[in-house]
């Protein structure tokens, strides 16, 4: 196997190092020269820089902005029916392994997800790539545990485990700080008089939870971002058009591949609001209580996401919303069996859900005037039912 | 508000390929009349692809027109789902919301005709005793006394094993006589009847792809055509398929999957060529056959995607051509004298 060379000599390296030292000694020196690279995911990069310093005590290469490079080695590198997020990964595990990644990390999932990082790990090796994949897809039949074990066994086998556990926990509570201030900056960055003044609060945010070190710190910018958002200046409508939008886990999310939507609804002067994120779907994510509230129109768990989307699409119905945007990944078959649910939803209660499939574009002409369109039905709705 | 169930439809597509005799023995060991059906025709797809948002794989398009063919001539539908909880022997996201994908895009219909959605939820299938359970809490829903649920289950699976292994078991046959045909030939001291030995080609597709003769026929007839016999890679013992399945990866999720990958291991020295036949746009072989032509190099395979095309010219094309291409290969390359 070609990824044994490199693990081999950090290996020896590192038990050379040891050599000789007490277990104190050891234990003093666990950090690790390995530099590791997870995908690009939505605004979540601080907590995978604190997962990967703060837990694996490794090194963590930030991956840049990406460009249409990116998408393109990402596109060329996988099969043409392969859903969205693949191409995309595909593109950013080129571009880490091109600055020098030793481990890049795939978090496996329920739908096709679980099946990536193997057949990723196959094509990159097939290119000629030398590297350590963790793969969360090993592991999952012992949970927790397994995948404790998988991490110890390829990234790091000196991690301080208590520590290491407190500093997981930690990421989960960046995770849902980064949430929270993700649906703030949401809800209220369409409405700024000076034009990019909260994206610099945010950006501001973004820079001071990369650099966080404990949860004591997390909590400190997260107040921090809330006191600079109330100093922003804003004119907010008493009843602006409000939008959610629900669908697929990553492309809903992820602004590299939806092409900005949030940021392009906001620039319309819409509230935007959506349920989907990291914190609703994992850590606090009671399905089957969930899917009461739907019961009308779902009698089982539909998927991954399903559920969510149907009850966060169902709530803001119920809500008043003006309109939801149900936005997914080409061929992703969980959510396109969704929309009829979501249709007959609609129908019930007469909100207009604009559905998107994204797959590798690059140009978002197209989707701008299907969005202004869509603004502009639910405006004039507004008009007309006042 | 349930009302008196006596006959039952069910969809002739999807699991019922792998599942459908134990269904109808199930219900019919119940006392209900079942309702299979049609075979699916151009009437069938249609409706399915009109009832059917765009982007949905044919194999789910073909299911709603068999839906849509049920609805009038039945009490109740049984579209059972089958999910992922074990992340090793799970099924494609489809099984599992089709009960309330028939429910939203059917409702109605499925209303007026005053039709219900019988339903089970088998969430891990290595779990034989909750499989079992789902069976009987539907049994009892429809109104059978425990022992009359008991017997029926037990009937069914019987029922279906024995389908199974009957067909695994005629499988192995014809390869075996194939193999003693081609060991015979070579005796042959004309060499004329090496041409005659039929090109054993392992099918690698769904079950409702292989066998629906609507989406597969072509290209089983054009296999048939150029001389080959066409194998079934869902038609083998699926434990012992499943099992071996591990060689080739640990992370698949699909029992499917799993069984068609475990089946060309298993027949790997047997066969001349593998086609691998997905419904477009299918999930799971998005990746499953992408996974099979960059691991398996010793094996000549040729990947078709089929929609529902109403012309078969581009299909035949494909196959003769991969047909002679395995020709000249067994003559020893194209410059043989």
């Amino acid at each position: 196997m070609a990824d044994t060379s490199i693990r081999q000599v950090l290996k020896a390296k590192h038990k050379a190092e040891m050599r000789g030292r007490s277990r104190a000694e050891r234990k003093e020196n666990r950090h690790k020269s390995t530099k590791i690279a997870i995908f690009r995911y939505a605004y979540y990069a601080p907590a995978f820089k604190y997962l990967v310093e703060q837990v694996f005590d490794c090194e963590y290469l930030e991956l840049p902005k990406s460009t249409k490079r990116t998408a393109e080695m990402g596109i060329q590198a996988s099969t043409d029916d392969v859903c969205a997020p693949f191409k995309h990964m595909m593109g950013d595990w080129i571009e880490a392994l091109e600055m020098g990644a030793d481990i890049i990390v795939q978090s496996g999932g329920p739908c096709r997800l679980g099946y990536y990082g193997e057949m990723q790990e196959k094509i990159l090796r097939d290119m000629g790539y030398d590297f350590t994949m963790l793969n969360f897809s090993h592991g999952i039949e012992q949970g927790y545990f397994g995948w404790g074990k998988e991490v110890i066994k390829l990234v790091n086998p000196d991690i301080d485990i208590p520590y290491g556990i407190k500093q997981l926990l930690a990421v989960g509570h960046m995770m849902s700080s980064l949430d929270k201030a993700r649906d703030i900056y949401m809800a209220e960055g369409g409405f700024e008089v000076e034009r990019g003044s909260t994206k610099r609060v945010w950006e501001k945010m973004m820079d001071s939870f990369s650099v966080c070190t404990n949860a004591k710190e997390i909590d400190a910018v997260f107040t921090q971002f809330k006191a600079d958002m109330r100093g922003v200046e804003r004119v907010k409508p008493e009843r602006p058009i409000r939008i959610g939008i629900v669908g697929e886990l990553y492309t809903a999310i992820d602004e590299n591949s939806n092409l900005d939507l949030d940021e392009k609804l906001m620039g319309m002067g819409v509230e935007v609001h959506r349920m989907l994120n990291f914190t609703n779907r994992y850590t606090h994510y009671n399905e089957e209580n969930m899917r009461r509230g739907i019961a009308e129109y779902v009698t089982y768990d539909m998927g991954p996401t399903s559920t969510m989307t149907l009850a966060a699409a169902k709530r803001y119905m119920e809500d008043g919303f003006d309109g939801i945007i149900h936005a997914k990944s080409a061929g992703c078959t969980p959510e396109i069996d969704c929309i009829p649910a979501l249709q007959r939803m609609s129908e019930d209660h007469h909100i207009p859900v604009l559905y998107l499939t994204y797959d590798t574009e690059t140009s978002d002409t197209g989707l701008m005037t299907r969005l202004e369109a869509f603004y502009d039905m639910l405006a004039m709705k507004r008009t007309k039912t006042r | 508000m349930q009302r008196e169930i006596h006959t039952i439809g069910l969809p002739k597509a999807l699991l019922y390929y792998r599942y459908g005799v134990l269904w109808k023995t199930f219900f019919e060991e119940l006392g209900l009349t079942v309702v299979v059906s049609p075979d699916t025709d151009r009437a069938i797809v249609e409706a399915g692809e009109a009832a059917s948002i765009d982007e949905c794989c044919l194999a789910s398009k073909v299911y709603c027109g068999h839906v849509s063919a049920l609805i009038g001539s039945c009490d109740a539908l049984f579209v059972p789902a089958f999910a992922s909880d074990d992340h090793r022997c799970g099924f494609c996201t489809k099984y599992q919301s089709l009960p309330d994908l028939v429910q939203n895009t059917f409702r109605d219909a499925l209303g007026g005709a005053g039709c219900d959605v019988l339903s089970i939820f088998v969430g891990n299938i290595a779990k034989p005793k909750k499989v079992r359970e789902a069976y009987l809490e539907l049994a009892r829903k429809l109104g059978s006394t425990p022992h009359e649920a008991v017997r029926a289950y037990r009937r069914a699976t019987r029922a279906q094993k024995a389908f199974d292994a009957a067909h695994a078991k005629a499988q192995a046959e014809a390869v075996e006589l194939i193999d003693r045909y081609r060991a015979l030939a070579q005796t042959d001291p004309s060499g004329a009847e090496k041409e005659n030995v039929p090109v054993p080609i392992l099918v690698v597709a769904h079950p409702y792809v292989s066998h629906d003769a609507f989406i597969s026929g072509d290209v089983l007839g054009a296999i048939e055509e150029a001389g080959g016999f066409a194998l079934f890679a869902d038609e083998t013992d699926h434990d012992r398929t499943y099992k071996r399945s591990f060689d080739f990866s640990d992370t698949l999720p699909w029992e499917i999957n799993r069984e068609l990958v475990g089946s060309i291991l298993e027949l790997k020295d047997k066969i001349a060529g593998v086609i691998i036949m997905s419904a477009f746009p299918c999930g799971p072989d998005s990746l499953f056959a992408d996974a099979l032509i960059r691991s398996i190099d010793d094996l000549p395979m040729l990947r078709l995607t089929l929609d529902a095309q109403s012309g078969n010219a581009g299909v035949q094309t494909r196959v003769e051509s991969f047909m002679d291409i395995l020709g000249y290969q067994a003559k020893g390359g194209y410059l043989h004298g």
